[in-house]
């Protein structure tokens, strides 16, 4: 570290510069031991300390993360799957980003994509689970990584952020969360994009030196020739270094003791060491032979160095890539957005559709398989739970009695149950339970056995095999691979191989088909009415203009927004400029009209259900909604200032007419004149001033 | 009170830290007696602060946060304008989180500082359960690592720091639950009651009473009465009129009581219960329920009806913070900040912009190398005595920046002769020339060296004004480039820049350049404007994608809040968002700013 200050720094007057020698095994190796040395203390530890079940379970950090992840490879090399979770910092980076019934297919998608890009994976369960023909039992290796997303390598100027909801992280502290292991001892990461990117920066900088130098070149003295001290300068140190290379492998133990060059006193070579390497300082030079030395002897040599560490800075990433490139089964539990998380962490930045999302998605993890989809969709496995929750914890309590709490069945009943032993490090067991809840490893744990119980009961059968089964293409299985729940609220389920919501053939078990009801074209949001106005008030107001039964129903998204399903789509647009010519003329017929309750105050705004999406889609995120749709609203102004422009001529013309009430059929002409449904109401004056001109023109 | 202070500066001395020639050493290996606060021991501390706040002379306060700024521009730079860098504070305010408070009541008296440093671990929980104090908050990793490596417990903090409220939240929270009165009254239990004998001969006595009561009331509606006799009526059977509906009341001397006399009148199906608690016990819940409420801001609150002015390093990062936390949201202007935030605290002092009085000292940021600093150069002994005991041998090191606060503040006062020497003097006799020091908001606080490039060769000695009418930022310039090599490029492409000029990066990719001569900005940006027209080298730059705009752009960014990770990006969308409207009052007087030193505005200017 000392060393790598020295180097940059290199505008003070006394110039010190650093030269690493590129590799020294001895040392490494030296490192590599003392590693390897400290985890099987703390397996002598461990199993002096245990009892027969409840051995901890195998947390991973920065120090046990390499031979942790050796293990691992084979481990999931050997797997028939391997079971996921995370713990995440938050789920919601306001309230109404919440899950909704009346979320569209696409504002879903884009609800998950927000809650991954916000918040921080910081526990990553991972449980290989593999059969053992000989013991007819599973054995898991379940694994609980703590995360901590710090910023390794420099050059990036954007800061490694990312969101905190308050409530969760009081979850995770009533689960006793340790974070201070997390914060301090978690496991670095880098995305395929962020190498990729750190990687394309690396080159450039080295390029852009050269050209920095040549150019100084250019400008300095005015040829490429090199001068003759300068050539000679640099075989001189060249000789130098190589002397001081050798004697240093010739005399390990003269590491540490100054080399002074004979002549020179004021330049200086000195040994020292630099991340672990001894390296030779120098001291005494000028800038401009700097450079040569750097020209010369380092460039090469530093951006190695700079790779490395680029390369180093991977971390867990090596683990997603395990996974990926095994091609093994991967299981989850509800796990859309976990599985959102491992793209954004690991992969890259998520598409803006759900589409490419998936299609790439399944360029990496060809095969997933959901609980909760295969607990809810399967008949056989809905008959066992009853129709009761399907959350983690209790399927598992139900499924896998034998494990969650230990209680040895009569023989009938266990033959039905699949034992799954579970080693950690040396020690196993058949009813471990380490009983740490909301724990990343213990829940992929669980998740594992709900599974594999789960395929049980579909009749895969595990014991006619004398190895193990290909449960990716296990035709029992066909059916539930790659479905994942969108959203569990809707019921709503995706099929990562298309991109498409799944028909209902499978997944509406259990659901009322009420979502198919919403009409979303029928649907206008409403917000920043006045405080405190129900949805009751609001739904008498509308009725009172529209008629009684015009409105399907209204939805509550915070406390300062609505939904309003109208029973007929052009009420949709009879509404917006009916509001917008009430908000424009000041006469008493508008201050009386039915509507004014609404739209008392001046602030409140409607929009069709599409601006509803690009406020999904921003990625600011106030906490009520209004906020956010008037901090969004800047940046669609301009987007949208044409088809305001031509409605606003309309209403023009109709206010002309005196009209407050028109007839349907006149309405839908006028505004059939818009055709994407965008359209809110501008606030800015410059359209006001710009409309008269518009509605000339067009007469 | 004066005899008070001097019976606790005596109290301790075995703890005290001593001279200030050891204050260095002691600064890096020695215990600070910093009292930790958390939930666990906030009510007690709560009392002993309250004492030091009112006694001491002066408060100084330091905030550890979840992060600042999250990309180089966004901090506070030494062209921002006082709007723009409040702009850029109230954002980081907004997104991150305070998770340490320290406040240190202290007093100077003859070269010497009684200081009484307390440390606060705030954790947003929602007690209420109503999404308040924050529903979500930023964290910078970089922040959490470095707090770690000071071996800051997270877990502590986050399973037992003190919540709060602000005085806004907490008056919408008012709004909302009403009724004050604890919520296990109002169920009764659900477990039957296991009766005793008295229980059951006090839930007899009350039954037949309630009822004699009701036979009465409902007797008493047919019949119309003498005024005494109902009077009297009355005054047997108990009864009163709460509101406009008749109601009994029953006294009652415990808990018990209470639950079993909800039981019986759950027989009664026409009947409300309500509590009416004792003057006393009302006092008293409501000074629980305040305390549950407000959590740390009743410290804040003491802070502020003390009047006793406050020290800060950096005050409007810190009280844009303090705002937005435990007073109010944050108003869009910085003049309607000071205003709100002068209603709270009367005087402000900043010890950055009192270091800045002293000269050379303009430079130093950080505070030990500050102390440091002025230990060499004035050799004025000055001791800190920390009377208060602290149990345990913990290092308790957090919360150490309030101590270098009030250490640097006692010092500068002395230097700047704003705090009377003598013991017998009081604050009150020197308010009036700490006045003038009091309140000043300097957006700046950076020294030169923090910009990405320090190849500037402008004079770090003077500092000129200048006003942002003559600042031009540029981006779109090939690959990376130091200010140095930009300058020289421009210097040979435009008569424009054959004047004086500065050229600073402000961050990688984006360069502000200072135009001494008046007009040439407005110049160089017509002709950026123009396409390059007559003048070839900067067509050539244009069509490579070089783009420039004025400050007014800049200023417009923080506006709207395009908080891009890059300042050109920033820049780029502002100017569409620009494009769309007319330009608006151009007219206006473009305010100035101190290049390579800082503006000051003053609060009580306005």
């Amino acid at each position: 570290m000392n060393g790598s200050s020295k180097f940059y720094r290199t505008k003070i007057p006394v110039v010190r510069m650093v030269v690493v020698m590129k590799n020294l095994f001895t040392i490494r190796a030296f490192h590599k031991s003392l590693i390897s040395l400290s985890s099987s203390t703390r397996h002598f530890f461990c199993s002096s300390s245990s009892s027969a079940s409840t051995f901890a379970i195998k947390n991973v950090t920065k120090s046990n993360f390499e031979s942790a992840l050796n293990d691992l490879r084979l481990y999931v090399k050997d797997a028939d799957f391997v079971a996921v979770d995370l713990e995440m910092t938050g789920v919601t980076s306001a309230p109404w980003r919440e899950s909704f019934e009346l979320d569209r297919f696409d504002i879903q998608y884009l609800k998950v994509k927000d809650s991954a890009e916000k918040f921080a994976a910081v526990q990553f369960g991972v449980c290989p689970f593999r059969w053992e023909p000989h013991r007819q039992s599973f054995v898991a290796h379940p694994h609980n990584f703590y995360l901590f997303p710090r910023q390794e390598i420099k050059g990036d100027d954007t800061s490694y952020e990312f969101l905190c909801q308050t409530t969760s992280i009081d979850f995770l502290a009533k689960y006793q969360f340790d974070f201070n292991l997390c914060i301090r001892e978690g496991v670095s990461y880098l995305s395929r994009s962020q190498e990729k990117e750190a990687l394309g920066r690396l080159n450039a900088r080295y390029k852009d030196r050269l050209l920095d130098s040549s150019s100084c070149w250019r400008e300095g003295v005015d040829t490429k020739l090199v001068r003759v001290a300068d050539i000679l300068f640099s075989e001189r140190l060249k000789n130098k270094i190589a002397e001081w290379h050798d004697g240093l492998l010739g005399d390990r133990n003269g590491a540490s003791q100054t080399w002074k060059t004979s002549n020179d006193s004021k330049q200086q070579l000195k040994t020292i060491f630099f991340k672990m390497r001894p390296a030779l300082d120098l001291t005494g030079f000028t800038s401009h032979q700097l450079r040569l030395i750097q020209l010369k002897e380092l460039k090469d040599c530093l951006c190695k160095e700079a790779e490395m560490k680029i390369k180093a800075a991977i971390g867990f990433r090596h683990v997603i890539d395990l996974l990926s490139s095994e091609k093994k089964l991967i299981v989850g539990h509800n796990s859309f957005l976990d599985i959102a998380h491992i793209y954004r962490k690991f992969i890259g930045p998520l598409p803006s559709t759900a589409k490419e999302y998936v299609i790439s998605i399944q360029k990496f993890f060809p095969y997933i398989v959901d609980t909760k989809v295969l607990l809810n969709a399967s008949t056989v496995c809905q008959k066992i739970s009853k129709k009761s929750s399907t959350s983690l914890s209790k399927a598992f309590a139900l499924l896998c009695p034998q494990i969650a709490s230990g209680v040895k069945t009569s023989g009938l009943a266990d033959k039905r149950l699949v034992k799954v032993e579970v080693q950690v490090d040396n020690k196993r067991s058949l009813n471990w339970n380490s009983g740490a809840k909301h724990e990343a490893g213990y829940d992929a744990f669980m998740t594992g056995c709900v599974f594999a119980q789960a395929c049980s009961h579909l009749g895969v059968d595990f014991t006619l095999n004398p190895s193990s089964v290909d449960l990716s293409h296990h035709e029992k299985l066909q059916e539930y691979i790659n479905l994942l729940y969108l959203s569990w609220i809707n019921g709503d389920i995706i099929d990562l191989k298309t991109g498409e919501r799944k028909a209902d053939s499978i997944c509406s078990k259990g659901f009322k088909a009420h979502h198919s009801k919403i009409l979303f074209s029928n649907t206008v949001l409403l917000w920043a009415f006045p405080a405190k106005l129900k949805a009751s008030e609001i739904r008498e107001c509308f009725c009172k203009v529209f008629g009684s039964s015009s409105i399907t129903f209204i939805y509550h998204v915070d406390k300062t927004a609505v939904f309003i399903q109208f029973s007929k789509q052009e009420l949709v647009s009879d509404f917006l400029v009916l509001k917008e010519t009430l908000e424009r003329s000041n006469d008493p017929i508008s201050v009386l009209h039915p509507l004014s309750k609404v739209l008392q105050g001046g602030r409140t705004r409607a929009a069709s259900y599409e601006v509803y999406k690009q406020i999904c889609s921003s990625t600011i995120s106030k906490v009520f909604f209004a906020d956010q749709a008037e901090a969004v609203g800047i940046e669609w102004n301009a987007k949208l200032s044409k088809p305001v422009l031509e409605v606003e001529r309309q209403v023009d013309f109709e206010a002309s007419e005196n009209q407050l009430y028109t007839d349907t059929r006149n309405e839908t002409e006028i505004v059939s004149g818009i055709d994407p449904p965008l359209y809110m109401h501008s606030p800015t004056d410059e359209l006001d001033s710009l409309c008269p001109a518009e509605a000339q023109m067009s007469k | 009170m004066l005899l008070q202070r001097r019976l606790l500066c005596t109290q301790v001395p075995k703890r005290s830290i001593h001279p200030t020639h050891h204050q260095n050493s002691n600064l890096n290996n020695k215990k600070w007696a910093i009292k930790q606060v958390t939930k666990s021991n906030f009510a007690e501390t709560l009392e002993e602060i309250k004492t030091h706040i009112f006694n001491s002379d002066f408060i100084a306060v330091s905030l550890q946060k979840t992060g600042a700024f999250s990309s180089p521009w966004q901090k506070v730079l030494p062209f921002d304008t006082a709007e723009v860098a409040y702009l850029k504070a109230k954002y980081a305010a907004e997104r991150f989180q305070v998770l340490q408070f320290a406040v240190c009541p202290f007093s100077v008296k003859s070269s010497k500082i009684i200081a009484h440093p307390y440390n606060f671990h705030l954790f947003p929980r929602d007690e209420l359960k109503m999404g308040m104090p924050s529903y979500s908050f930023f964290c910078q990793s970089s922040y959490l690592t470095a707090m770690a490596q000071e071996g800051f417990d997270f877990n502590a903090c986050i399973y037992d720091g003190i919540s709060y409220l602000s005085r806004a939240q907490e008056l919408a929270a008012k709004d909302r639950t009403g009724n004050p009165l604890p919520r296990s009254y109002m169920k009764p239990s659900q477990s039957p009651t296991v009766y005793s004998v008295a229980d059951s001969m006090f839930v007899d006595r009350i039954k037949s009473r309630i009822k004699i009561w009701k036979r009465t009331c409902q007797d008493s509606e047919k019949k119309t009465e003498d005024d005494l006799i109902s009077t009297l009526r009355k005054i047997v059977s108990g009864g009163e009129v709460f509101g406009s509906r008749p109601s009994l009341s029953i006294d009652i001397c415990s808990e018990r009581q209470v639950q079993l006399i909800l039981e019986t009148l759950q027989e009664f199906t026409d009947l409300v219960p309500l509590l009416v608690p004792a003057k006393k016990e009302l006092q008293l819940m409501e000074e629980e329920h305040n305390m549950q409420v407000r959590g740390f801001r009743e410290v804040v609150d003491l802070i502020s009806t003390s009047q006793k002015p406050v020290v800060a390093h950096n005050a409007i990062n810190e009280f844009a913070f303090i705002h937005s936390k435990f007073i109010a949201p944050l108003p869009s202007t910085v003049d309607e900040f000071r205003s709100s935030l002068c209603s709270v605290f009367s005087h402000i002092v900043d010890v950055n912009h009192l270091m800045r009085e002293i000269g050379p000292l303009n430079k130093v940021n950080n505070l030990p190398a500050a102390i440091l600093y002025l230990k060499r150069r004035f050799t004025r002994p000055l001791h800190m005595e920390i009377p208060q005991h602290i149990d345990g041998d913990e290092v308790r090191v957090h919360g150490r920046d309030v101590l270098r606060i009030s250490e640097l503040f006692a010092k500068l006062c002395l230097i700047l002769r704003i705090v009377p020497e003598s013991p017998e003097a009081d604050y009150s006799t020197s308010s009036s020339t700490l006045e003038c020091y009091a309140n000043v908001f300097n957006p700046c606080f950076i020294s030169s060296s923090d910009l990405l490039d320090d190849d500037v060769n402008i004079s770090t000695e003077k500092t000129r004004r200048i006003s942002v009418a003559n600042l031009v930022f540029l981006w779109g310039f090939r690959g990376m480039m130091s200010a140095r090599k930009l300058k020289s490029l421009l210097k040979g492409s435009h008569e424009v820049f054959s004047g004086e000029i500065d050229v600073r990066l402000a961050d990688r990719n984006c360069a502000i350049v200072v135009f001494w001569a008046p007009g040439f900005a407005e110049r160089f940006l017509k002709v950026m404007n123009s396409g390059g027209t007559n003048c070839e080298p900067i067509k050539d730059m244009i069509s490579e994608g070089l783009r420039a705009a004025c400050y007014r752009t800049y200023k417009r960014v923080c506006e709207l809040s395009i908080w891009e990770p890059s300042l050109a990006d920033a820049l780029e969308k502002a100017l569409e968002e620009a494009s769309d409207l007319p330009e608006a009052n151009s007219e206006e007087e473009l305010p100035a700013i101190c290049w390579d030193n800082d503006e000051l505005t003053n609060l009580d200017d306005l």
